[in-house]
């Protein structure tokens, strides 16, 4: 690119005259302002291949004036010139500026400014490479979290018959920890669900949510079905009576895999403040007994076929707070033409432009008590959440599940 | 949304009182705080919650966060809270953690 537009700003005239001339026999296209003309008119701002500025204005004002002259895509060269002090012109260039003293000798001068100028273009290209390149590790770190994340999400749901099983997941631009799974157990005679969040977010976050889910499956997978008293850390929630054994099947793995969860995370990960709100439900299919173990999670809410709302409350902390946290188990019971709806907290926490959460009174008044279908319930949430946010970023992931028998 | 803290430390209680929302985007303020107040190593720790009107999971993460730093030891005091706010800090179970009290020095 040729170097040919060169800006001479000065208060006075005397010296800058004397380099005008020498800058015109040296091929420069030359236009001149004092430094309030600038302010005024700030299309010159974008004319220049280089600036020359006095230095008698001070080397504050000579650098606020560079930062002008520096646009997006344009790193004019910013040189000083000296009037009659030489101290101004010294500090100027103890101030990082480049500087031309006379006598002005056209040719000089010219590979002077074009060296000057080459040097701005290389050290702007070098920025503009620097930024791209943090900009790419950004972006991969986030691939990978969301490959982590989308790896660790049920391909396949073997639902059951007379049940369906409908899923929202939206992760957050950020990747956040939400999670849900659903598998089988006790040799497929329960099926068991669980819908999380991890309060983090980013790689770490997605590394920690499968951490958590794999110990949660895991010892739900290892762990005999029948022991329940021995299992059982605390009195059944709500209602405090003993379960009969067959409704009891599934109970151990689930107080087990929460309990050794809680206690895994809570003396290995303590330093890092992690924790994770999750619902862990265990269904008997064919009775529609549901055994579950809320811990800390926004209570999902059981809608009943004739009109009944339910909320499903924590039975324990949330895991990984502390290590003696104590879980009991809750009972539902869901009739056909029930419908169990669970989410997590990116659904109330979802801001308006004008930053107004959702909230959760907004979100029980949308779930009808009598849905047609778990899909067409979701799709209502997710109808308003979308009136709602209208443009704004999604800043956490939003999670929701409907688990609904058949009427 | 903004969150402004302010910290006093006076014999071995440290106040933050925090004024804004508490959620994703300001949560780093707070733990902020929390690290600077940790300095002094207090004996209790309050935080001021009546100017504040929302505080998210992520809000949360910094009171479990502020109980792993300060240890078992130091007593960590919600003051003022509103009862949504209260009501998540309840819901996480975190209320077994922390005292939750009306007022400051209350």
């Amino acid at each position: 690119m040729a170097v040919t537009r060169a800006m001479l700003v000065a208060e006075t005239a005397a010296h800058a005259d004397e380099l005008h001339r020498a800058l015109t026999a040296s091929g420069f296209d030359v236009r001149r302002a004092r430094p309030a003309e600038l302010a005024d008119r700030p299309a010159l701002l974008d004319e220049p291949d280089v600036v020359l500025v006095s230095a008698a204005l001070g080397l504050q004002r000579v650098a606020l004036l560079g930062q002008r002259f520096a646009g997006a895509d344009k790193h004019p060269a910013v040189l000083v010139f000296p009037e009659d002090d030489p101290g101004a012109l010294e500090a100027c260039v103890r101030g990082g500026f480049d500087y031309v003293t006379p006598p002005y000798l056209p040719g000089l001068l010219r590979g002077r400014l074009v060296s000057s100028h080459e040097r701005g273009q290389l050290v702007g290209a070098v920025e503009a490479m620097a930024t791209m390149a943090s900009l790419h590790a950004y972006e991969r770190d986030l691939g990978i979290a969301r490959e982590i994340q989308a790896g660790f999400l049920p391909e396949h749901l073997s639902v059951p018959d007379g049940w369906e099983f409908d899923f929202r997941f939206r992760p957050a631009r950020h990747v956040a920890g939400d999670f849900y799974d659903v598998f089988e157990m006790v040799n497929g005679r329960r099926l068991g669900f669980v819908v999380a969040d991890v309060c983090d977010k980013g790689v770490s976050a997605a590394l920690f949510m499968a951490l958590i889910r794999t110990l949660l499956r895991h010892t739900a997978d290892n762990t005999s079905a029948w022991n329940l008293m021995d299992a059982a850390p605390g009195p059944l929630a709500p209602g405090g009576g003993s379960l009969p054994p067959a409704l009891g099947l599934g109970a151990g793995p689930l107080v087990q895999s929460v309990v050794s969860t809680n206690r895994y995370l809570a003396r290995n990960h303590l330093r890092q403040g992690y924790f994770v709100t999750l619902f862990f439900g265990v269904l008997d299919p064919v009775s529609g007994s549901l055994l579950y173990i809320n811990g800390g999670h926004n209570p999902p809410l059981l809608l009943r076929g004739t009109g009944e709302r339910v909320p499903l409350r924590p039975t324990g902390p949330a895991v990984g707070m502390a290590a003696d946290s104590v879980y009991s188990l809750g009972h539902a019971r869901l009739d056909p033409g029930d419908t169990l709806f669970a989410y997590t907290d990116g659904v109330v926490d979802a801001r308006s432009p004008g930053g107004a959460p959702f909230g959760t009174s907004r979100l029980h008044d949308l779930l009808a008590p009598h849905p047609p279908s778990g899909r067409e319930l979701l799709e209502a949430v997710d109808r308003a959440l979308a009136d709602h946010v209208g443009a704004t970023e999604q800043f956490d992931d939003i999670t929701m599940l409907a688990l609904r028998r058949a009427g | 949304m903004t969150l402004d803290t302010r910290t006093t430390v006076r014999a071995r209680t440290a106040t933050i009182t925090l004024t804004g929302d508490v959620d994703a985007a300001s949560a780093s303020v707070l733990d902020e705080a929390i690290a600077a107040a940790a300095v002094s190593s207090p004996r209790r720790l309050v935080l001021d919650l009546n100017a504040v009107d929302y505080l998210s999971s992520a809000g949360l993460r910094c009171l479990v966060f502020a109980h792993q730093r300060l240890g078992r030891g130091v007593e960590i005091v919600l003051a003022g809270a509103h009862p949504d706010v209260a009501e998540t800090v309840r819901l996480a179970g975190f209320d077994r953690v922390a005292t939750i009290e009306d007022q400051v020095g209350g």
